[in-house]
């Protein structure tokens, strides 16, 4: 992938009926943006742009497609209305809700509902080790309803971290970008390079001829994930790293006394480094959350973990 | 009537499907039906195709919007479906005729009717527990049940996918029909292939269908056999319904026919070479194929907005 990123499109240009205010965030397939709708409402716009296929240079608004990859660029385009498509159905209170989609510039725009609040990561940032277990239920609860509601439609987030969790001013939880979400069904062609964050991703999305391995339980390991950085208020081991030499300290050795046990056995639970250990739907977590008399239920054990993980780095 | 349906077929690591799944649905009444074509048999993948369209179709003209007779109906068009793949056989002067298994089910007033040729199975889940499952027609599963070799024994042995009845076979299938079932609210049936069940086992099934939502619970379970199959994973494909009461609230993703006209149906076929047709898609793009994207997304924008 060249090193080269995008130019992003200057504030004050006109898109259709909104108006760019400025570049929220850069990633390797989209750019995305604070705008204006023609009533002065602000929204977000999300715009497709992979710069390993499409580059746009500084005072340009058209990006250069190289001939050869034309179709490619295209294939990406179909992974982008397949996010656009599943979000569509989507209307939860903790899950952004899309506005528009259209064509514009040689590509496409997906525009989305903005969210004002700060992110979960921020909040984790200026509370550092401060964050009570009803903050984390009453958060991850919500989140949870949404999380449900996405898999419903057959599509997975697979990039579910702190950043990427959004608080409004009622500390109301919306689950915002689906940039890496593919819908789990589709049959695939050509990949194009997946995304994943260290620490929040399952060991399985770093195996990427493996793809048939993901599932709900892939996006269950980010939520235990985010669960425990609200804890320790740094990003847990990344699981690359863990299959090797598992240093994590379970959540519920290193906070009994300050959480709920029942709380800290369901984090332990989520980041089983084995698929089919940790809750197989996010229905199975909820119901666990909400059963507060009852302990998670019997983990497979450290053997079982330690031999998965040996046999994990044979095949590597 | 008040259910939630979910279907899935894969080749596995198979090169070819030779599965098919299908159901359809009128107001009143409710037809799956999986079909797994022989693999070493020549065309299996024609003879499910003609037994589940054979079946689809005739389910389409009798059930207006009832069956008459659902076992008379099941038994009847099963035993037409073998003569209609003889007959394919016939016309295009096929060496050897291909075979099928298959295994159908219909639900009606409340009642489930279903009739079996081969290994493809049927389980009736209720709370989590088997309530009733079709016994296969091979000699390896009868030597289970007479207790000669072990559920275990049976997962490796040569003989475990020769089964003594199957549509196009050279003898007259054995169709065996079950009880008539009362449904209760919350049931679930599950029908699939045995590249699905063949790498699981009967309890690890239950356990994953008795979550009650089937729209996840049909894709993870298709996950798990899939991986178990390993290198050699066959076809696989299942179908599940989870029955509701007429009186539950309305289960998100499920189907109500109460409103449907009496000659309609909902009918969906899956399993034709899917693989091939899509990585082809995939790559030619077109204008025409963007323009269509945009307007389906904004649509169902549109229509899931309040």
């Amino acid at each position: 992938m060249p090193s080269q990123a995008n130019a992003a499109l200057p504030p004050g240009y006109q898109l259709e009926e909104y108006r760019i205010e400025r570049q929220i965030s850069l990633g390797g397939f989209s750019i995305v943006y604070l705008a204006t709708d023609k009533n002065g409402e602000p929204v977000a716009i999300k715009e497709y742009l992979p710069n390993s296929l499409a580059l746009r240079a500084e005072g340009n608004v058209m990006p250069a497609i190289a001939e050869e990859n034309l179709a490619i660029f295209r294939y990406g385009m179909k992974c982008f209305f397949e996010e656009g498509r599943a979000l569509a159905k989507i209307a939860h209170p903790n899950v952004v809700r899309v506005l528009n989609f259209f064509r514009a510039n040689e590509t496409v725009y997906m525009v989305m509902q903005y969210e004002s609040g700060q992110t979960l990561q921020e909040y984790i940032q200026r509370n550092k080790g401060e964050i009570g277990e009803r903050f984390i239920r009453l958060v991850f609860t919500r989140l949870l309803n949404g999380l449900r509601e996405v898999h419903a439609h057959k599509l997975l987030h697979l990039d579910i971290k702190p950043a990427n969790i959004c608080l409004r001013m009622d500390e109301q939880p919306v689950l915002i970008d689906f940039g890496a979400a593919r819908q789990t069904l589709s049959t695939d062609g050509p990949l194009l390079k997946p995304m994943h964050t260290p620490g929040f991703a399952a060991p399985e999305q770093y195996q990427n001829a493996r793809r048939e391995l993901l599932g709900p339980w892939t996006d269950i390991y980010s939520i235990g994930a985010s669960m425990y950085a609200c804890m320790a208020a740094t990003a847990p081991q990344a699981a690359s790293q863990r299959l090797e030499h598992d240093q994590l300290v379970p959540a519920v050795k290193r906070w009994l006394g300050q959480y709920s046990r029942q709380l800290l056995e369901i984090i332990d639970w989520c980041m089983q480094l084995n698929y089919l250990a940790r809750p197989q739907s996010v229905f199975a977590l909820q119901k666990a959350i909400a059963d507060k008399r009852r302990s998670v239920p019997k983990q497979q054990g450290t053997l079982f973990d330690n031999l998965y993980k040996r046999v994990q780095s044979l095949i590597k | 009537m008040k259910f939630t349906i979910y279907q899935e077929s894969r080749p596995g690591r198979r090169p070819l499907n030779e599965d098919r799944v299908a159901y359809s649905y009128s107001r009143d009444a409710l037809l799956m039906v999986v079909a797994d074509g022989m693999g070493g048999h020549l065309r299996g993948e024609v003879a499910a195709q003609i037994a589940v369209q054979f079946i689809t179709e005739a389910f389409q003209r009798e059930a207006k919007p009832g069956l008459r007779d659902p076992f008379r109906f099941l038994s009847g068009v099963i035993a037409d479906a073998h003569r209609a793949i003889l007959g394919y056989a016939v016309d295009h002067a096929l060496s050897e005729t291909p075979c099928t298994t298959c295994v159908a089910c219909i639900v009606q007033d409340a009642t489930a009717y279903w009739a079996h040729a081969g290994d493809s199975r049927l389980y009736l889940l209720r709370r989590g527990r088997i309530r009733a499952q079709t016994r296969d027609h091979s000699r390896v599963a009868r030597m289970v049940e007479d207790g000669l070799i072990t559920a275990e024994d049976a997962r490796w042995h040569i003989a475990r996918n020769r089964i003594f009845s199957c549509l196009g076979g050279a003898g007259t299938p054995q169709i065996d029909l079950s009880e008539k079932t009362p449904l209760l609210a919350g049931d679930t049936i599950v029908l699939c292939s045995d590249g699905l069940w063949g790498p699981l086992d009967d309890a690890m099934i239950a356990r994953a269908m008795s979550s009650g939502n089937v729209m996840q619970a049909v894709p993870a379970l298709m996950n798990q056999a899939d991986v178990r199959g390993g290198e050699n994973a066959d076809n696989l494909s299942l179908i599940a319904i989870r029955w509701e009461s007429s009186h539950t609230e309305d289960a998100s993703g499920g189907v109500s026919t109460e409103i449907m006209p009496l000659d309609h149906f909902t009918t969906q076929i899956e399993g034709f070479s899917r693989v091939q047709e899509s990585a082809q898609q995939e790559l030619n793009l077109s204008d025409d194929d963007i323009e269509r994207a945009i307007q389906e997304i904004n649509s169902a924008i549109r229509k899931y907005s309040k």
